[in-house]
């Protein structure tokens, strides 16, 4: 700890002064808080010992810019992220949980990208144990919904690649089919959400006024294509049988398991199946078919 | 006219590269010298930002500006950040690579923002070492920009020009001079700009920057959301005297008009320089507040 009547190091103050303007209650409360006053005792009065004033500005109001500053720019990153989510909670009550995440999960990376990858696991963690869980369920959605555009926006793509196609697909020999592996696009990500909130969200962004949507289990595939982000909606059956494809399983493995626990009619499979490659193969959700080595 | 700084090539007048213009940039083509973009919003990417870049590049000169090298911070140096940033700089011909005079965070954390560092022998010290082990790494002189600040130490011992004269001298980095983080700041810590200009190292002034910014009456804010105002004009008129012609760069952050608007109003540091007399605004506009120096953030596109 260093008092005002000795010169603080440059860690010294570097440290207050982060822990000054970062905290959520301004420059005052900041002097006072303990993560400040380990590395320089002095009160919010007292900051001319550290900080000059100039002609117009006491020390106070100087250090108040980067306070306001910091709050102000990253709370608009994450409005920019999550337009949904503030458009449902309302700017105000938006705010106030930006804050309580800012103070949880402070930024610790070099990009703004990255801002927003926790606030999903923030709201699940402060989420009011007296809530409705339908309002919760459809605000953790949005959060997981729009922060996963953003991965899959900004993440690796398959743009300039030749990916799966039917023929590619139609030219497997039907023997070889059940030992193959189809290897996901590297932009895919599958989602088990609670209510079509996809459909929500693109009516706030094209500024609709929406109403919540009702819960509704929804199974989507999220990739990128030309990049834009784009929505494919599936059923569960889709969706049990595609994410095990996408974990690595073998056609046949994965086809044997959607059987047994989807109870599936096996004169309703084939053709199915078939439909379903074929769209998700024109959907250019997967890169390649890897086949047995002979 | 002084010989180009450190074999780099005088760019002539360049825009900051933002999202908004993307389209209207590769559609026309427009006769821009060269772009700026913010390092940061391109390193990770593999998305449409990266995308647009690679096609700018192929047709304008390519300079790097970053936001988080935190050159000041106590933090020890991020290589897995500066080796993105080397290669960045490698895949689109950056002419150089430029950075600020500040911290952005410490103990692992980044605020995000350009803080201001005292103006000691013990930052001047460490700031140099670190200066030397980035350009050492980067293979290429580091060219630094002074921010806007807000706050003086009380541990100062010298001003921000002989600082930044010292630091440019011991470590041999270029200079982006931003005059209008000079006009600011001067506003703010009661310093005399011109003075300021006159001091720095003019042999070391790679590029201008050029910008708007926000008279909140006790104080001004960088904001980058409008023209460039009639002292700052001055400023870089002076300045351009003492360094002879360095790449000048217009940045426009917040309210960002349409591409010609803003092409327009680096145009006239061309008109300016000429002996014409330029159209522009005499006074900041007045706001009670502002965010400064605002980060552009990509915001995805959703079919």
């Amino acid at each position: 700890m260093n008092t005002p009547s000795t010169t603080p190091s440059l860690d010294q103050l570097q440290r207050w002064m982060q822990a000054v303007i970062t905290h959520p209650d301004g420059v005052a409360a900041g002097c006072g808080c303990a993560e400040a006053c380990e590395q320089i005792e002095v009160t919010a009065p007292e900051l001319e010992r550290v900080l000059t004033r100039s002609q117009s500005l006491p020390a106070a109001d100087r250090l108040a810019v980067y306070s306001h500053a910091y709050t102000a720019r990253l709370i608009e990153c994450l409005r920019e992220e999550f337009p949904a989510l503030v458009y449902t909670l309302e700017p105000e009550l938006f705010d106030e949980f930006a804050i309580g995440y800012l103070e949880r999960y402070p930024s610790r990376s070099y990009t703004l990208h990255h801002l927003g990858a926790n606030f999903p696991q923030y709201l699940t963690e402060t989420c009011p144990a007296d809530e409705d869980p339908r309002w919760v369920a459809l605000l953790l959605d949005l959060a997981r919904l729009e922060r996963l555009y953003s991965d899959v926006f900004d993440g690796p793509g398959s743009e300039g690649q030749t990916l799966m196609s039917v023929e590619h697909l139609a030219r497997v020999a039907p023997e070889q089919l059940a030992s193959a592996r189809l290897v996901p696009a590297p932009d895919l990500r599958l989602i088990e959400l609670r209510s079509p909130v996809h459909e929500y969200i693109r009516a706030v962004r094209r500024k609709q006024d929406p109403a919540p949507p009702e819960p509704a289990e929804t199974f989507l595939a999220v990739h990128r294509r030309d990049y834009t982000v784009r929505r494919h909606a599936l059923s569960r059956s889709q969706f049990v049988l595609l994410s095990a494809l996408v974990s690595g399983e073998t056609v046949g493995d994965v086809i044997g398991t959607w059987e047994e626990s989807l109870a599936a009619d096996a004169s309703d499979l084939a053709s199915s199946l078939q439909d379903w490659f074929r769209d998700w193969a024109a959907e250019g959700l997967f890169q390649r078919i890897d086949l047995p080595v002979a | 006219m002084t010989p180009p700084r450190f074999d780099l090539p005088q760019l002539g007048f360049g825009v900051g590269l933002r999202t908004p213009h993307f389209a209207h940039i590769l559609r026309e083509q427009p006769p821009v010298d060269w772009f700026e973009i913010i390092s940061e919003n391109y390193m990770d990417t593999g998305g449409r930002p990266r995308y647009i870049l690679d096609q700018v590049a192929e047709r304008y000169p390519i300079v790097m500006h970053g936001v988080s090298l935190s050159i000041g911070s106590t933090d020890a140096l991020d290589f897995d950040y500066l080796r993105k940033l080397k290669a960045l700089a490698s895949q689109v011909n950056a002419r150089w690579v430029s950075d600020h005079i500040c911290w952005t965070g410490v103990a692992g954390r980044n605020a995000h923002d350009l803080l201001p560092v005292p103006f000691t022998e013990e930052s001047l010290a460490h700031i140099t070492a670190r200066v030397r082990l980035v350009q050492e790494f980067l293979e290429r002189p580091l060219v630094l920009e002074n921010p806007s600040s807000y706050v003086e130490f009380a541990s100062s011992t010298m001003p921000e020009w002989e600082f930044v004269t010292r630091l440019a001298n011991d470590t041999d980095c270029g200079l982006l001079l931003d005059v209008n983080n000079v006009f600011v700041s001067a506003m703010n810590h009661d310093f005399d700009p011109a003075e300021y200009i006159r001091e720095v190292p003019h042999n070391r002034v790679v590029q201008f920057h050029l910008a708007g910014h926000t008279d909140c009456g006790t104080h001004r804010i960088d904001t980058h959301d409008g023209p460039v105002i009639d002292p700052v004009w001055e400023l870089y008129r002076l300045a351009h005297n003492f360094t002879g012609r360095a790449a000048t760069l217009l940045e426009w952050d917040a309210n960002i008009p349409t591409f010609p608007e803003v092409h327009a109003e680096v145009l006239k540091a061309k008109r300016l320089l000429a002996g014409e007399t330029v159209p522009s605004l005499h006074a900041a506009p007045v706001s009670r507040g502002g965010a400064p120096n605002p980060i552009a953030h990509m915001i995805p596109e959703v079919a």
